[in-house]
């Protein structure tokens, strides 16, 4: 199976296609079928000319065939894990300084404050390894692998509230309707594996927080079967994927079989693309029958590897279970691979709530890591930690000895990266003394993406797609690959 | 005494060469341009002329003086020194014929401040060249294109970086620009032949211009780094060489000077390196074996051996020619591995993880040249004697094992392997002492046998 040929086949046009690829249009048309009615649709020497010049993928040798993105959703305080400050520590409770917030852009939840006292993490820190990388002890075990670990704590964004900062990271857009990162690799690269969809999604279960919306991983413009597929916890991973009762495989078969036929006989008269894709994605349910409860099954793992990812991963849905999981899928050459882990907005209550969500994330994502590595996938899958914007260093409400929240903050937060084209045991960029505005290259989203498709072997500049008159692609205009990162 | 006097005097020539200029661009507007002339105004015009050639006769004499003093080169100096005698001399004849009341017509009147004004510019220009250096002028032009990098190295040649050599594309650039218009075969000055490397090294009537190995006492890196105001600086008009060119000459000589050095030595220099990236735009850094390797693509046909239900492929770069290769099922057949062999070329991926490899069937591997990234673990059949048959594969660089039957024996087939950097051995027989021995032996090989 070849899997770079992923393009439409060059006869099938949507209804926009065909209007704007007869060239002239529809006189052109009436013109041609004059000449020879057999040429004027389909065949046409010329319609296919257009469409020629296809990309060669990927542009360079890629260093990574997957990723895995553990996504931290509602932006978790990089003050209280990763970013040690002291100094807001020596000042607890002191005004922020005028100069460092200045007249910058404050959420409607904080801004109204008459006091913007500096807190500081009530968390120790220590630095690990032979990187000397700063730790809170909230995550011991991920301190124990920073050494593999490649940390950016210069990311910001200009997102201030979760949904477009969400949308934002995943899709390139802070506006709804664009193709999330793995609908675009899966559309660019291919699958590995026919099996299984390119792009799955594994969201930990009965978290509160901040919505999570499916067209986080939906496709945009991009033809459907390039959506991300949810795969639920429990009995069934995928909705509706099961045989009803009293259907065989062979009768679905069979069934499917006649579908196609009409569906084929339908496309050979109306020529819309979007019929290929219901076919195929009919094709991947019923491969998916089997193929998915295979991947999701994790009885024959051994003990030590449960051990591994910590007590949770014997607890389908939770998210030790899911980091198994995405180990899993990766070994299956799922190419992108991302979890959701809500919870991390805490605008108040935060030493309490981050405890309590640091210990459901920090075992496993190290575990991930590390039996990654000791199955030799770290040199071909790229893992990703991080959320959707940084929190504030003062705090928002009444900051007590023992207590403080923290509002919203896109001027900085840090993300860690481990695996293949990363650097090992780096940290790359740097934030003031009092933890609020980066003064050390600065990396904007769309340079962290930019740099995600560059170790998949993708130029983010030349993977587009037409839509809408104009050619869009994953970072829009913007975006530069961040060298100092890359292995 | 006089000799410094006539040193003093020469350095006024540029100061006075302006009169002359002033005074008889303004004596012939005003010969131009007033029509109606009076005696009065044909007095002012024929004094016009004589301050012309007084003024000019000072510069002269004074340019003499300076382009005696040797820094200038006689090629240069030439037509600007005779073209600025006959300007001088054309003035005193008209200055002369219009003292002697000696009538000029109309058209001679135009042919004779036409030809001032031509042989003013000649001098002129060539005067400014020796201060400015050749080109200047076109440099300058608006719309003329810019040089921004001090050597020309072509942009296509820059990717190049193994078949650079730092004389002849770096260095010999510069000797041209900045030495050749006084040290060429044709004029040797101070005996001194820049244009060929042999004679380069051999020097002028001073010494030795290159001593191998040594910079500081090469005479062309000595005159070229020394203060600018030295009596021996070259070069000793125009722009000097700059801080990089130096550096390149002073590294090059310390390298042992020779004609072929390749530039990608500067690897092992940060300083030079750097120095290399940022003024020349040359990329150095180390290309690993599949960045320099360039291979056709595979046929059409040989790609069809890969039957679709059992193999997945893609290419890894857009020339088509570098294949990932997996294998699907659990169990892999004699006839699937000879389907291998018919793009065995192309194969610089192959995983055939969990696959029921046998030792045997290693055999089959060992004809892949290209093969940069195996994965056979989860083959519990594969034992030493398996690794064995794969020991010949030199640009194997990562080797997956983990989960193989393979024990401390093994690590002998390892060593021989000469592109290796990863080896992932986890639930295997191998032994800590085991992978300690081969550590020590090969430091650069990163051995991944499960959690430390």
């Amino acid at each position: 199976m070849h899997c770079n040929d992923h393009h439409h086949d060059n006869k099938n046009y949507s209804r926009r296609d065909f209007l704007t690829k007869t060239s002239l249009g529809l006189g052109a048309l009436s013109l041609g079928s004059l000449i020879s009615p057999v040429n004027t649709y389909g065949n046409s020497e010329f319609l296919n000319l257009l469409e020629s010049d296809k990309m060669k993928l990927p542009h360079f040798v890629p260093k990574a065939k997957r990723v895995i993105y553990l996504f931290q959703s509602g932006a978790p305080s990089q003050l209280d894990l990763f970013d040690y400050k002291p100094k807001l520590n020596e000042m607890f409770g002191q005004e922020v300084p005028k100069s460092i917030i200045g007249e910058q852009r404050l959420t409607g939840m904080s801004s109204g404050q008459n006091t913007f006292p500096m807190a500081g993490s009530l968390f120790d820190f220590k630095q690990h390894g032979q990187s000397g990388a700063w730790m809170s002890e909230l995550m011991p075990h991920t301190s124990k692998i920073v050494d593999e670990l490649c940390f950016i704590k210069s990311m910001y964004t200009e997102a201030i509230n979760h949904d477009p900062a969400m949308t934002m990271i995943q899709t390139g857009s802070e506006l709804p309707g664009r193709p999330s990162i793995g609908s675009w690799l899966s559309y660019g690269l291919g699958t590995d594996n026919k099996n299984l969809p390119e792009f799955v999604v594994l969201v930990t279960k009965g978290k509160s927080g901040q919505p999570l919306y499916s067209r986080l991983w939906g496709n945009g413009f991009l033809p459907s079967q390039h959506q991300g597929v949810q795969f639920r916890s429990g009995k069934d991973a995928v909705l509706y994927l099961e045989n009803p009762p009293g259907v065989t495989s062979g009768i679905r078969e069979e069934q499917l079989n006649s579908l196609k036929k009409l569906q084929n006989i339908q496309h050979a008269d109306v020529g819309d693309p979007e019929i290929l894709t219901k076919i195929s994605n009919y094709e991947m349910a019923y491969r998916m029958q089997t193929s998915v409860p295979d991947v999701m099954d994790i009885s024959d793992e051994p003990d030590y590897i449960f051990d591994l990812y910590g007590e949770d991963s014997r607890n389908p849905g939770t998210f030790a279970a899911n980091c198994l999981l995405a180990r899993k899928l990766a070994e299956k050459d799922v190419k992108f691979i991302q979890l959701y882990h809500r919870g991390w907005d805490q605008h108040g209550n935060l030493p309490r709530d981050i405890k309590r969500q640091a210990k459901e994330t920090d075992q496993a994502s190290a575990a991930l890591i590390q039996d990654l590595k000791q199955r030799g996938m770290l040199e071909d899958t790229l893992v990703i930690w991080g959320g959707e914007f940084g929190r504030t260093n003062y705090s928002q409400g009444l900051l007590k000895p023992d207590n403080y929240g923290r509002d919203h903050h896109p001027r900085c937060f840090t993300i860690f990266m481990a695996g293949a084209g990363v650097k090992k045991g780096i940290s790359l960029g740097a934030t003031d003394e009092f933890g609020y505005n980066i003064t050390e290259r600065p990396v904007h989203i769309h340079d962290f993406q930019a740099t995600l498709m560059h170790i998949l072997g993708i130029d983010h500049e030349k993977l587009t797609f037409k839509f809408q008159g104009r050619r869009y692609r994953l970072t829009d205009v913007h975006g530069k690959v961040v060298q100092e990162v890359l292995a | 005494m006089l000799s410094e006097l006539i040193d003093f005097l020469g350095s006024l020539h540029p100061l006075i060469v302006h009169l002359p200029i002033g005074i008889v661009l303004l004596t012939i507007a005003i010969d131009v341009f007033m029509r109606n002339k009076n005696n009065s105004v044909h007095r002012i015009i024929t004094l016009g002329w004589f301050f012309s050639f007084f003024s000019g006769l000072l510069a002269a004499l004074f340019g003499w003086f300076l382009g005696d003093n040797g820094y200038y080169f006689e090629s240069q100096l030439g037509v600007h020194r005779w073209s600025g005698i006959a300007f001088v001399s054309l003035c005193f004849l008209i200055w002369l014929l219009k003292f002697l009341n000696f009538r000029f017509s109309k058209s001679s009147t135009r042919f004779v401040n036409l030809t001032a004004i031509v042989l003013l510019t000649i001098t002129g220009h060539f005067g400014g060249e020796m201060t400015h250096g050749q080109n200047y002028l076109v440099e300058n032009l608006p719309f003329a294109k810019k040089k921004i990098s001090t050597t020309s190295i072509e942009k296509d040649r820059r990717s190049e970086v193994d078949s650079l050599f730092v004389y002849e594309d770096l260095l010999q650039p510069v000797f041209e620009q900045k030495c050749m218009a006084c040290h060429n075969s044709k004029n040797t000055y101070g005996g001194l032949n820049m244009s060929d490397f042999k004679s380069l090294v051999k020097g002028g009537n001073s010494g030795a211009g290159i001593q191998k190995g040594n910079p500081y006492e090469s005479l062309i890196y000595k005159r070229v780094s020394f203060p600018h105001d030295h009596p021996k600086f070259m070069p000793p008009a125009g722009v000097p060489l700059s801080y990089d060119q130096i550096a390149t000459l002073e590294w090059w000589i310390d390298n042992g000077a020779k004609k072929q050095l390749p530039v990608s030595l500067a690897r092992k220099d940060p300083k030079i390196q750097r120095l290399m990236e940022v003024q020349y735009g040359l990329d150095l850094r180390e290309k690993s074996f599949l960045e320099t390797l360039k291979l056709d693509p595979p046929s059409k046909t040989s790609l069809k051996a890969l039957e679709e239900d059992k193999f997945m492929w893609r290419f890894l770069n857009p020339e088509e020619s570098f294949l990932d290769i997996t294998y699907t099922r659990n169990t892999i057949e004699k006839n699937d591995l000879i389907s291998l062999q018919q793009v065995k070329n192309n194969i610089t991926w192959l995983n055939l993880s969990n696959t029921n490899l046998k030792d045997d069937d290693l055999g089959y591997l060992v004809e892949l040249p290209h093969l940069t990234r195996l994965k056979i673990q989860k083959n519990s059949r594969i034992t030493d004697n398996g690794i064995k048959a794969i020991k010949g594969l030199e640009n194997l660089s990562q080797l997956n094992l983990y989960g193989t039957g393979v024990t401390d024996a093994a690590f002998e087939s390892f060593s021989m392997m000469k592109g290796l950097k990863k080896l992932f051995l986890w639930n295997t027989r191998v032994t800590p002492t085991g992978i300690e021995k081969f550590k020590a032996l090969h430091p650069k090989v990163e051995v991944v046998a499960g959690l430390r």
